[in-house]
């Protein structure tokens, strides 16, 4: 097919063929790690597959828009999808790896909201620079008006731009994005540390507090890692840029989701392997 | 009751590590180009407009500081287990992440220069001798800011990650942050100060930069000047607050309620920026109004 041929919206497109292929290699995989460790591997595995899945769900809500957005030509955050993501979930994995010992639950909520908060100032601030810095205000180039102000849009676009700044639901959608992404990785790396804490002291001869640096290490690492790669492949979905939760892009979650379990299932199997064999 | 007076001081101490390091983290990004504005720089000697502005674009700027920060942080690390003085292991290890930095930043501006030649876009250097060593003191600054408040966060606060880790996690949050906030005031307001101020850019201008000073051709600390007045220290200001209310809120709260005290002044700091977002958004709306007049059919 040529490039003129091609349907516009051919990168929206749900492929059912594909999704079947990763479900199918999901089920593949969480079948060789329930063969290789049946109950803690197996445990941690659904754990992490639920965090990657947050992480690739969440960052669909962070609008961002690149390059365009630096010069005021976009509406978002003039910078990259995984990389803002990945700023405000590892922020948040700081704080919930710091409250992990109070409980799984308490550190996945802490995570959530370190996220959270880290994407609410930086939103806050990138309007702040717009408005007092630039004299630009807030208007979206996907919607006529702001789903949940109301506020109208379109006049408030200036002339030969796509729309700039945060309008009120990419805000509300860059801290939505931001408590999913610091829960799922504070849950990724809870799972991980787990599953090290019970099975480092055989593995080394050595005891539980000897090996306790080293797991909150190699789990930390793992968790970094696994955000990183459901962040790139978010950006890959929704192909760069994305105003938030109101823009048509955002339709396209639910292959996200089946591609960040098939990766999170296979990066979190080589993470438990490393541990069961 | 003493704990927490020590772990607040340090909270203070932190937030104005993390609000110099960014400041300095998006004057050094700016004067090397390194983030999104980049496209512009790199695309204006296609458009037919010659420049002599650093072009130095290795990679997004989170992932640039979480190298450069866990490199530092690393090398730091390695350097307190041979028993050095902490301040001076930093120091040290800072400094040679900055060469790093520095070998990243003279490469990139060859290779993405040379690869313009076709247009006619010629390699400098005496951008080179100039402007590598301005970001490389920028970036010491981030650096040494950054890695010395994971220091604190490690060594004094007791967060369970490793000073390498922390480095790589606080420098991506970092990159991000200073991108984030510090890039549309480079990118619009100081590349394409020949526009009309409040507005964006109008899509047909790109590539059509700023390439003039007051006397002879502008020159990226010309740029590093313009921005670290209000990109930098908004930038600085965001990841201050970042690190300093992450901080804060666990330190004086987590004990209370079983760690749901913290948690419940994350949601009342969440609640009260998107207040004070809000705020802005409408008086931008009331003082500035619409460009064109309000069509009732679409309303």
């Amino acid at each position: 097919m040529s490039a003129v041929a091609a349907k516009p919206t051919a990168g929206g497109a749900m492929n059912p063929t594909a999704m079947a292929v990763g479900v199918v290699m999901l089920i593949v995989i969480l079948g060789a790690c329930w063969y290789v460790s049946p109950t803690l591997g197996l445990t941690a595995l659904i754990g992490i597959i639920i965090g990657g899945v947050l992480i690739g769900f969440g960052t669909h809500f962070v609008p961002v828009g690149g390059a365009p957005a630096a010069m005021g030509q976009a509406p978002g955050i003039a910078t990259g999808v995984a990389m803002l993501a990945a700023g405000a979930g590892l922020a948040g994995l700081f704080g919930g790896a710091w409250a992990a010992e109070q409980g799984m639950v308490i550190a996945v909520v802490t995570g959530g909201i370190g996220g959270g908060m880290m994407m609410a100032i930086t939103c806050m601030m990138v309007n702040f620079v717009y408005v007092f810095g630039m004299g630009i205000p807030a208007a979206s180039g996907k919607v006529l008006n702001d789903p949940i102000t109301g506020d109208s849009q379109a006049e408030y676009k200036s002339q030969g731009t796509e729309g700039h700044g945060l309008p009120f639901v990419s805000f509300v959608g860059g801290v939505i994005g931001g408590i999913l992404g610091g829960a799922g990785g504070t849950l990724i790396y809870l799972e991980l540390l787990s599953l090290y804490e019970a099975t480092f002291p055989t593995l080394m001869s050595a005891t539980t507090a000897q090996i306790m640096p080293v797991a909150v290490a190699v789990a930390g690492m793992f968790a970094v890692a696994m955000f990183l790669v459901n962040a790139v492949l978010t950006a890959y979905n929704i192909t760069g840029t994305i105003e938030g939760p109101h823009d048509p892009k955002f339709k396209r979650w639910p292959r996200a989701i089946v591609a960040s379990a098939v990766a999170s299932a296979l990066c979190g199997f080589v993470a438990i392997l490393i541990v069961a064999m | 009751m003493e704990q927490i007076v020590f772990g607040i001081g340090i909270t203070a101490l932190t937030g104005a590590l993390a609000t110099v390091a960014g400041s300095a983290e998006d004057t050094e990004s700016n004067i090397g180009s390194q983030g999104d504005p980049n496209s512009q720089v790199q695309l204006a000697p296609q458009m037919g407009f010659l420049h002599r502005i650093f072009n130095k674009a290795v990679a997004g700027e989170p992932p640039a500081y979480g190298l450069w920060c866990a490199l530092g942080a690393g090398l730091a690390w390695a350097f307190m287990a041979m028993q050095i003085n902490a301040i001076l292991a930093i120091v040290l290890g800072c400094v040679l992440a900055v060469f790093v930095q520095g070998v990243y930043a003279t490469t990139a501006y060859l290779g993405r220069t040379a690869s313009l030649a076709k247009f006619g876009q010629p390699v400098y250097v005496d951008i080179i001798k100039s402007m590598t060593t301005v970001t490389m003191a920028h970036a010491f600054i981030a650096i040494f800011c950054t890695v010395a408040l994971c220091q604190l966060i490690n060594g004094a606060l007791g967060h369970p990650f490793p000073l390498p880790l922390l480095a790589l996690i606080w420098g991506i949050a970092l990159g991000a942050a200073g991108s984030a906030t510090g890039n549309p005031y480079y990118g619009k307001e100081r590349q394409y100060q020949n526009q009309k101020f409040g507005a964006g850019v109008p899509i047909s201008a790109s590539g059509n930069i700023v390439r003039y000073a007051e006397a002879g051709e502008r020159n990226s600390i010309d740029n590093g000047f313009f921005t670290h007045k209000i990109g930098g220290s908004a930038s600085g200001l965001c990841f201050g607050l970042i690190v300093f209310l992450e901080l804060w809120r666990t330190i004086l709260f987590e004990r209370i309620y079983a760690g749901w005290g913290a948690i419940a002044v994350g949601v009342l700091i969440i609640l009260i920026f998107t207040v004070i977002d809000r705020y802005i958004e409408v008086w931008a709306r009331k003082n500035y109004g619409p460009y064109t007049a309000v069509k009732e059919a679409e309303a």
